[in-house]
């Protein structure tokens, strides 16, 4: 039985959402894997979300925003910009890939290039194999 | 919380869903988890019986909360709202499950489908249970519009918006009105006058007591929200000097229209460098004058039409610019009668000829003699100079395909019809207004079916071929469906704006003020005796930046609060 | 290498018959439901398309308006009507007029009164000739024996010597066909075996007609091979039979019974013909050129002239049957003359020609195609 990764994606109301949506009516197909939460800019969207959801078991996390110079609120995704590579550096100091957690820019016409993302990160983290998060918590509660 | 009654209502819309997900596997998954009252599939959620189903249960059961998991909210969350809120519930109540666009459309294994769709449903049951009552806020409409471009579009919707008693100010940033039309003579299929068209458009804008024609004008900024908008127009004092003034508005058309594409970009055609081959604008110009000659200010024995300069093509459009088509037809009218005796062949990939009229007008274009010659996208033809002793200017190298031929047509003259293409300050634009625009820099609207005049911004409105290439007919459709859609709110005199906002709770609030820079609408104040933060609730537009910055978790983003978004992960994750 | 297009053809053509050819936009139903298009001879419509580009070098060397019988189905089918069996007649018209060296019948083509001129002056001409012959040897009032107005030996000596200036004239627009169409198509090459081994061809086409027969429609197949044979006929009796057609007053019943049923055949056919053209009956009669008129009234002059001086002879009546036969020579020799190598008549060699030409080439593309272009590859 393949590794079937469970990727949260945190995508923003205005374009990404849209965008994944243009992929359903235009039938553009992609791996299921992704389960999408709606935000209504990516700058909405906390760092402890991020934890929660790698916390629960999810084995990847997808964030989705307009293009810079695009956001709906004018600087939202700036500010996505800005937390990214401090919550990157945090996730590396947990031991947490690089690779699970990802921030991509996607338009609202956009629809093959969010399928493409999709695919793209299922694959890598289906490489990684799950999220080393599960075990962890796992081997800490059988000790208790 | 114990007592919360949860219905969940899974639709199959038709074969759209139910033809890859089990609903009754989703039903059957959901009724398990905590508060679920009831939970049942029905064929079209969004019809009358559909909601009159929930409606039903809402009474009969007593809920609380609805979950329905169908299509994209972004299609039908104010549907259902509404008949929560006639069955007496608040409409927040309510959360959309998309197991359509982003689920059954998009998926092929019914397994994985379902699954799926199960947690999104499962996390569309947690998150609602978290919800709150929320209630819509009315706020004052301006009847003012402002109308950006005075093209026919532009004066089409402001006309019908002063007609109806409103103000309009059509900012316009030449010194003249009429657009891209004024630049043409006759138009197809009818071969009306342009002139006379715009003629009566410009004389009753101009002489219109409710519209404020501002030429040489510039908008610098759109302030505020729908109904209430600042808008600063940079415009000529008497003196000349640039002189800014900020108007009140509701409501904005974006009537920009397009630039035609630059032709000296294609080498083959020899555009710039071969002084008889000229663009479908340039050949207005002529046609216009009344004057058709080749450079030499000869007659041309021949003239030939070239489709598709720009568009449908890898390298630089791959979109169809759909005027051209019959505009080249116009032009083998137009030519056949300026000089009789010409011969004239229209090169082209196919004909569309899609509109009132037009097929029938291709059939003329034949009956007049205009040789019809076919290439294949990809496939260009290419132009020459001929000697001296040919009887011609040119000559243009076709692979035939009618023919299976690859022929040599003689030309003295050669029409390009270049494409549409956004213009250049259609950035500036989508910026000002914050509306999107798509990968070739067409403004992006609502729907592409349902919704073509409104966008994403509530208030801002596009028309015309500044949102795709398209014929005065269309334009003038959307302009007139943009004024309608105004009118049908400047009617009411109060709009209703979302609930939703952010909310800072003062007892949290350190008073850092981290947020107070943050916020894109300056909608933060931070009030210096409590020392505490606020949000202005009116400006507010619930992006959330300031939720997820504040350190002290101080502010609610009512409706996307953090313990509806946990608990949608939970969900999710299950 | 491109092939100059020539949008000034079409002008020509028009006077040819092909107004309505602009219209056609290739949708290709009229040579769907041909029953004659077939690889390698698709037509009417890439006829209709080098037509539309004046692809002149390509229009003359084609032999697909010889393989079409105007059953006019096509011009129904036309959504546009651009009448494409209206065209094809025209391209008939217009290679009987290249195929011509004198250029006679492209004047003829272009300019009906230079035809009926020509028809006049050589009936005119005709008519005076045979008047002074007579005068100067005969007694008008006598038909058969030695001061025969026209005596049998003389009229035998002037057909044929007409016979041959017609076919070295028909001869040489053969050739010439043959050149367009055959000899100088670099693409295919026919061997000369083959030439002798389908020769079978020509007078199977010739006397069968059996292609027209395969049209969905008999009847028109049945009504022009009636006319033919009707004229071979009366042409094999003339040519072979004079004197013992010259017989009488009594009835010669073993050649007058061939004669007056060939003549019955001609006058019922051409009577039938011209009717159908009045009327514009059928899709392919909707259409007249002059050319077409001037055929069928000679014809029926002609065959009602022949049958008057049957008629006038078997009464006895002999300087009406003198004077009747220099009428009959007056409209004969201009169509023969006239219409065999210059105008419509002229098809009756064209049209098995082109069978056994197009058969040809066909064979011979086919056995191109089984030889490999290139040497195979180095394995």
């Amino acid at each position: 039985m393949t590794f079937q990764p469970k990727i949260v994606g945190f995508l923003c109301n205005w374009c990404s959402y849209t965008g994944a949506d243009l992929a359903g009516t235009s039938r553009i197909h992609y791996a299921p894997n992704v389960r999408i939460i709606r935000v209504m800019c990516s700058a909405r969207i906390d760092p402890t979300f991020v934890l929660k959801a790698l916390h629960d078991g999810a084995d990847g996390v997808l964030i989705c925003g307009c293009h810079p110079g695009d956001c709906h609120y004018s600087e939202g995704n700036y500010k996505m910009m800005r937390r990214y590579p401090l919550l990157k550096s945090l996730l590396a100091d947990y031991g947490i890939e690089q690779e699970r957690v990802r921030l991509e820019w996607v338009s609202a016409s956009e629809g093959q290039r969010f399928a493409d993302i999709v695919n793209d990160m299922t694959e890598r983290v289906r490489a990684l194999g799950p999220s080393p998060v599960k075990a962890a918590l796992e081997a800490d509660l059988a000790e208790r | 919380m114990d007592d919360l009654k949860i219905g969940v209502f899974v639709c199959n819309c038709g074969t759209n869903i139910a033809k890859i997900i089990d609903c009754d596997a989703v039903i059957d998954s959901v009724e398990r988890l905590p508060y679920v009252a009831v939970a049942r599939t029905y064929k079209y959620m969004c019809s009358d019986p559909g909601q009159d189903m929930i409606q039903a249960d809402i009474e009969e059961y007593g809920l609380d909360r609805v979950v329905v998991a169908a299509c994209s909210p972004r299609m039908h969350e104010p549907t259902f709202r509404k008949a929560l809120q006639k069955a007496g519930l608040n409409p927040y109540f309510l959360e959309m499950a998309n197991i359509r666009e982003q689920c059954s459309w998009v998926h092929d294994d019914p397994v994985a489908a379902t699954e799926k769709a199960a947690a999104l449903t499962a996390a569309a049951v947690m998150r609602v249970a978290h919800h709150e009552a929320l209630e819509r806020r009315s706020v004052d409409m301006c009847p003012n519009t402002l109308v950006m471009g005075g093209g026919i579009a532009g004066m089409s919707a402001a006309l019908d918006l002063a007609d109806a008693g409103n103000r309009v100010y059509l900012a316009e940033r030449s010194d003249h009105l009429g657009g891209n039309v004024a630049r043409t003579d006759l138009t197809a299929p009818y071969l009306d006058s342009a002139r006379d068209m715009l003629t009566e458009r410009i004389t009753r804008v101009v002489e219109h007591p409710n519209i404020d024609v501002l030429l040489e004008s510039q908008v610098r900024k759109v302030d505020g929200f729908v109904g209430n908008f600042q808008t600063t127009i940079r415009g000529k004092a008497d003196d000349g000097a640039p002189t800014d003034t900020v108007y009140d508005v509701g409501s904005v058309v974006v009537c920009t229209g397009y630039k035609e594409f630059d032709a000296s970009r294609i080498t083959h055609y020899g555009y710039g460098k071969l002084p008889n081959v000229v663009t479908s604008f340039e050949f207005e110009k002529m046609l216009r004058a009344g004057r058709v000659t080749t450079k030499e200010g000869k007659a041309p024995q021949y003239v030939a039409i070239i489709h598709c300069v720009g568009s449908r093509n890898l390298e630089f459009h791959a979109y169809c610019s759909r005027v051209c088509c019959m505009t080249a037809l116009k032009y083998a009218h137009e030519v056949k009668s300026a000089v009789p005796g010409a011969y004239v062949s229209d090169i082209y990939i196919d004909m569309h000829a899609f509109g009132k009229g037009m097929e029938d007008f291709y059939r003329r274009s034949s009956e007049i003699k205009t040789l019809f010659l076919m290439y294949e996208k990809n496939d260009y033809p290419v132009i020459r100079k001929a000697d001296a002793t040919d009887d011609c200017d040119m000559l243009i190298e076709v692979n035939e395909i009618l023919s299976g031929e690859t022929i040599e047509m003689p030309a003295d003259l050669v029409v390009l019809m270049v494409g549409m293409e956004a213009r250049e300050d259609s950035e500036e634009v989508a910026h000002l207004v914050n509306i999107s625009r798509d990968k070739d820099g067409w403004f992006i609207e609502s729907h592409p079916k349902l919704d073509p005049v409104a966008t994403t911004t509530d208030g801002v409105y596009i028309a015309g071929a500044c949102q795709a290439p398209k014929d005065i007919p269309d334009s003038v459709a959307q302009a007139r469906a943009a004024a309608a859609r105004i009118l049908a709110r400047t009617a009411r005199g109060k709009i209703e704006i979302d609930a939703v906002f952010s909310e800072v709770d003062e007892d949290k609030c350190s008073g850092c003020r981290m947020c107070n820079e943050l916020c894109p609408y300056v909608a933060i104040e931070f009030d210096a005796e409590k020392r505490r933060s606020h949000v202005i609730s009116a400006l507010c537009k619930a992006c959330g930046a300031c939720v997820a910055a504040c350190p002290s978790g101080a502010i609610t983003a009512r409706h996307f609060t953090d313990k509806q978004i946990f608990a949608e992960l939970e969900g999710v994750l299950a | 290498m491109a092939i100059r297009a020539n949008p000034k053809l079409i002008t020509e053509l028009e006077i040819y018959g092909a107004q309505d050819v602009s219209k056609c936009y290739h949708c290709g139903n009229c040579s769907a439901t041909c029953p004659f298009s077939k690889e390698p001879y698709i037509f009417p419509r890439r006829s209709m398309r080098s037509l539309q580009m004046g692809l002149e070098a390509k229009l003359e060397s084609d032999l697909e308006p010889w393989l079409c019988y105007y059953c006019g189905e096509c011009s129904t089918e036309c959504p546009r009507d651009a009448q494409p069996g209206e065209t094809m007649m025209s391209l008939r018209r217009w290679l009987t007029a290249r195929y011509d060296f004198t250029g006679i019948a492209r004047l003829f083509y272009l300019s009906a009164k230079a035809e009926i001129l020509a028809v006049i002056l050589v009936a005119l001409i005709a008519g005076a000739g045979f008047l002074l012959y007579g005068f100067s040897q005969g007694d008008i009032t006598q038909y058969g024996g030695p001061d025969a107005f026209l005596p049998a030996a003389s009229v035998h000596i002037f057909d044929w010597t007409l016979a041959v200036v017609l076919l070295a004239l028909l001869g040489t627009n053969c050739a010439r066909m043959w050149w367009f169409t055959v000899g100088r198509d670099t693409k295919v090459h026919v061997p000369l075996s083959a030439y002798v081994r389908k020769i079978y061809l020509l007078p199977m086409h010739f006397f069968t007609q059996m292609r027209y027969a395969k049209c969905e429609q008999k009847r028109p197949w049945v009504l022009h091979l009636v006319l033919m044979l009707s004229y071979v006929t009366m042409l094999i009796l003339i040519m072979f039979f004079l004197e013992s057609m010259w017989s009488g007053p009594a009835v010669n019943w073993s050649v007058h019974a061939f004669g007056l049923a060939a003549t019955a055949g001609l006058l019922v056919t051409t009577i039938v013909f011209l009717r159908k053209r009045l009327k514009k009956s059928e899709v392919q009669y909707q259409q007249s050129h002059e050319t077409d008129w001037m055929f069928l009234v000679l014809l029926i002059v002609v065959a009602a002239t022949g049958l008057l001086q049957f008629t006038l002879h078997r009464l006895g009546l002999n300087t009406a049957a003198n004077i009747n036969y220099v009428i009959h020579m007056m409209a004969v020799v201009p169509m023969l003359l006239l219409e065999v190598p210059f105008s419509k008549w002229s098809h009756m060699a064209y049209r098995p020609l082109a069978m056994y030409f197009a058969d040809l080439k066909a064979e011979a593309m086919v056995s191109t195609e089984r030889e490999p272009v290139r040497a195979p590859q180095a394995a």
